[in-house]
């Protein structure tokens, strides 16, 4: 059982990297915008305080994204395989990996008032 | 009797400074004349006292009531009721009213644009688009004046307007005194509108949400209930208070030999919480090692902001600010608002002033045995219908009283018990506070950072513009912060009690272009920098506010926050959309406010109102920043429309 356990999340972690891969981070653009991800996240993922927390740069890791969006809770809405299939959380994962860090608040200079 | 001042352009052709202080003679001189005349009407009295308000009582216009009383319609009516009115109103202190006409208190508005705002202390009347912002105006204005001016709304659909204005004064504890005009008399009603705009009981329809409501039927009886509610509205927990005032009472010619009293003023002081409690709140926090206070409207004045710092300093205790106003400065090292979850979390002993929700505040966070403070005046008056008073909270101490009024006994309390011992703990305490807090301003910049280019602009930028544009002048935000993520707070610098007045109480849409205009214009004879960052929706509701600036001149600067969505409305039916598995792609429908989209440009210039925009490139934003507040300087509105993320 425990073997089990571990086949499957190896098999799970490596489709996942399998998705990472393979996401159009374009399309993915396009599904962030339509599907509402930056009404509460913000167009580059900035976040938007209360409304939803930061997902880029640098997101977390794609099991983790994508079991977020299938159970969410709370001001979260819950994106089912119904509406969302996994390889559109692929894309939005591809689109999220590919948004720079940019400047460091250190080098902006009104953010050091 | 009060003097006529010379001038007849009170708005335009007079410099404010000059016509301020005729105004300020005139009204010396009025009240000495008054007095005198008092004495002779009414016999002797309580003898005028020194302070800062008059005392004495004054009779309205004696010396012009032997005049023939002249007919009700079109006759110049140098003696009536409205006049008299006009009278108790400025013998409170009230400055300003602000309405949109309306037939049922003709009588009051002609007293105030020919008797109130031509002899002294003038009350100026402020021109409205509409009744709830109205009363929005006197819901910010009181907010930095601390006192209230006063509202006139048209029986009925003008009270039905400004209802919604009215409960969020209410539910954010801040005084109105509104007058709502009412035809008594139906064998006076002229026409079937009058009927339609006639109630028996006008004031039922906010009685919920007000804290006294009368309808007086003579002067006198006026005179008592206006000081009645301006003293109600005035007790912690302040609140609106509604007048409703008979037309004929209003526009009656005072009958020879009629004497109606201006009634002395005399406010009760706040309550405070009693000793014993007060020494147990002081030891429990003395002995903490994890003391946290919460405070949402605890600092009613400046000095209330300065007792807070008081409070913390003397306890090197972590304060967590719920924003419902400027309780505690924004970049102190003891200020640990960034950190409310774990500061909560590993507390103590809890202080909470002035919490409107204690259980939202720290539900979920508490740690075992953690002990329960409450300071609020919140449990001295409550009604039951509206909810507004949240969840119910167990404490361990409750004290029903006002905390600024607590504050310099709890400081004082706890001066006392703090040995040498507990002075070291609490001077350890503070270190470590004063390094989270830095750790947290460094978090807050880095987040503000992401995304810094973005197009739309995001919340963080458009409140670092802004910032940057004001910082070094004497600025005021009139703004609650939530929908921008509160980022003023977290990278800007604020020490000032006027620097910011909290949000609408209730969240009731329409609230913030009003209140900006009605807080501008108390900051106004400051000379402060007025501003505002209000949403797009909000702005929707009552844009007619712009006009109302730009008419008389109130200079602030209004930075709309345009996202094109009532945004949080769009996440809610994402939600439902989402549970009943229908997909989020048309979620936007009936919540976006595009196609097209609003052109906040052409709305204010078309009220007369400078503006810059639609800023789309955040380059852009700092230079249209400072073109309008250029405007400002000069005394006037200017508007700055910003395209920007959700929040």
């Amino acid at each position: 059982m425990k073997w089990a356990s571990v086949v499957v999340a190896i098999f799970s972690i490596s489709l996942a990297v399998a998705a990472e891969q393979t996401g159009d981070a374009a399309n993915g653009k396009r599904l962030f915008m339509t599907v509402g991800c930056y009404e509460c996240h913000g167009t580059t993922g900035a976040g938007g305080g209360l409304a939803g927390p930061r997902l880029a740069p640098n997101p977390l890791p794609f099991v983790g994204v994508k079991a977020k969006l299938r159970t969410a809770s709370g001001r979260m809405p819950v994106f089912s395989e119904a509406v969302l299939k996994d390889s559109d959380i692929a894309d939005i994962y591809a689109y999220l990996q590919s948004i720079p860090a940019g400047n460091s608040a250190r080098d902006i200079e009104l953010l050091n008032r | 009797m009060p003097r006529r001042i010379k001038s007849t352009d009170t708005e335009q052709a007079v410099g404010r400074r000059k016509f301020l202080k005729a105004a300020t003679l005139a009204g010396t001189g009025a009240i000495a004349a008054s007095a005198a005349a008092v004495g002779a009407a009414v016999g002797a009295e309580t003898p005028p006292a020194a302070g800062k308000k008059s005392p004495v009582q004054i009779t309205s216009r004696a010396s012009e009531q032997a005049a023939p009383p002249p007919s009700l319609e079109g006759a110049t009516h140098t003696t009536c009721g409205s006049d008299f009115m006009v009278d108790v109103m400025r013998n409170l202190g009230i400055e300003y009213v602000a309405a949109i006409p309306g037939n049922t208190f003709k009588g009051l508005h002609e007293s105030i644009i020919n008797y109130g705002m031509l002899t002294g202390p003038t009350l100026e009347h402020i021109s409205c688009m509409h009744e709830e912002i109205s009363v929005a105006i006197s819901h910010g204005y009181a907010k930095i004046a601390g006192k209230p001016m006063a509202c006139m709304m048209h029986s009925t659909v003008g009270l039905q307007h400004g209802s919604m204005a009215i409960y969020n004064a209410w539910a954010d504890r801040v005084p109105v005194f509104a007058i709502v005009g009412a035809q008594m008399d139906a064998a006076k009603r002229r026409s079937y509108v009058d009927w339609q705009h006639s109630v028996f009981d006008g004031p039922a329809l906010v009685r919920d949400f007000t804290k006294f409501d009368d309808t007086p039927i003579s002067l006198s009886h006026f005179a008592e209930s206006a000081n009645r509610a301006y003293k109600f509205s005035m007790t912690p927990p302040y609140g609106p208070t509604v007048l409703a005032v008979d037309q004929n009472l209003q526009e009656d010619p005072i009958e020879k030999g009629t004497v109606a009293n201006i009634l002395k003023h005399v406010q009760p002081s706040p309550p405070r919480g009693d000793d014993a409690a007060v020494q147990e709140v002081a030891r429990l926090l003395v002995g903490a090692e994890h003391p946290v206070i919460v405070a949402d409207r605890a600092a009613r004045t400046p000095a209330g902001l300065a007792l807070m710092v008081e409070l913390a300093e003397a306890l090197q205790a972590p304060v967590v600010d719920m924003y419902g106003r400027m309780n505690f400065p924004w970049r102190h090292p003891l200020n640990q608002t960034r950190a409310q979850a774990e500061k909560i979390g590993e507390a103590d002993v809890i202080l909470g002033l002035e919490l409107t929700d204690f259980w939202g505040a720290t539900n979920g966070r508490l740690a075992p045995g953690a002990k329960r403070i409450s300071i609020t005046s919140g449990d001295l008056y409550l009604k039951a219908n509206y909810q507004d008073f949240e969840r119910f909270t167990p404490v361990d101490i409750a004290l029903a009283a006002d905390a600024e009024a607590t504050l310099p006994y709890l400081v004082e309390a706890v001066r006392k018990l703090t040995t040498s011992a507990r002075r070291a703990v609490f001077k350890a305490r503070g270190a470590k506070l004063a390094r989270d807090h830095q750790t947290a301003l460094e978090q807050s910049r880095e987040a503000a950072a992401v995304g810094w280019d973005a197009q739309p602009i995001t919340t963080a930028r458009m409140c670092a513009e802004v910032y940057e544009q004001i910082r070094n002048e004497d600025w005021a935000l009139c703004n609650g912060t939530v929908f921008q993520n509160n980022w003023p707070q977290q990278l800007w610098t604020a020490t000032q009690h006027h620097q910011y007045i909290g949000d609408s109480g209730a969240y009731g849409l329409g609230y913030l272009p009003g209140a900006t205009v009605g807080a501008a214009l108390a900051h106004r004879k400051h000379g402060r920098l007025a501003v505002a960052i209000g949403g797009d929706g909000d702005l929707m509701f009552t844009p007619g506010a712009l006009w109302t600036a730009a008419h008389h001149k109130i200079p602030l600067l209004y930075v709309v926050h345009n996202n094109r969505a009532y945004h949080q409305e769009v996440m809610y039916v994402q939600m439902m959309a989402n549970k009943r598995n229908r997909g989020i792609d048309r979620a936007h429908l009936g919540n976006a406010i595009t196609d097209p989209n609003v052109d906040f440009t052409k709305l204010a210039n078309g009220m007369g109102v400078f503006a810059e925009g639609a800023i789309t490139d955040p380059k852009d934003l700092g230079p249209a920043l400072k073109r309008a507040i250029a405007v400002v300087k000069r005394g006037e509105p200017a508007l700055v429309d910003v395209i920007s993320q959700g929040r």
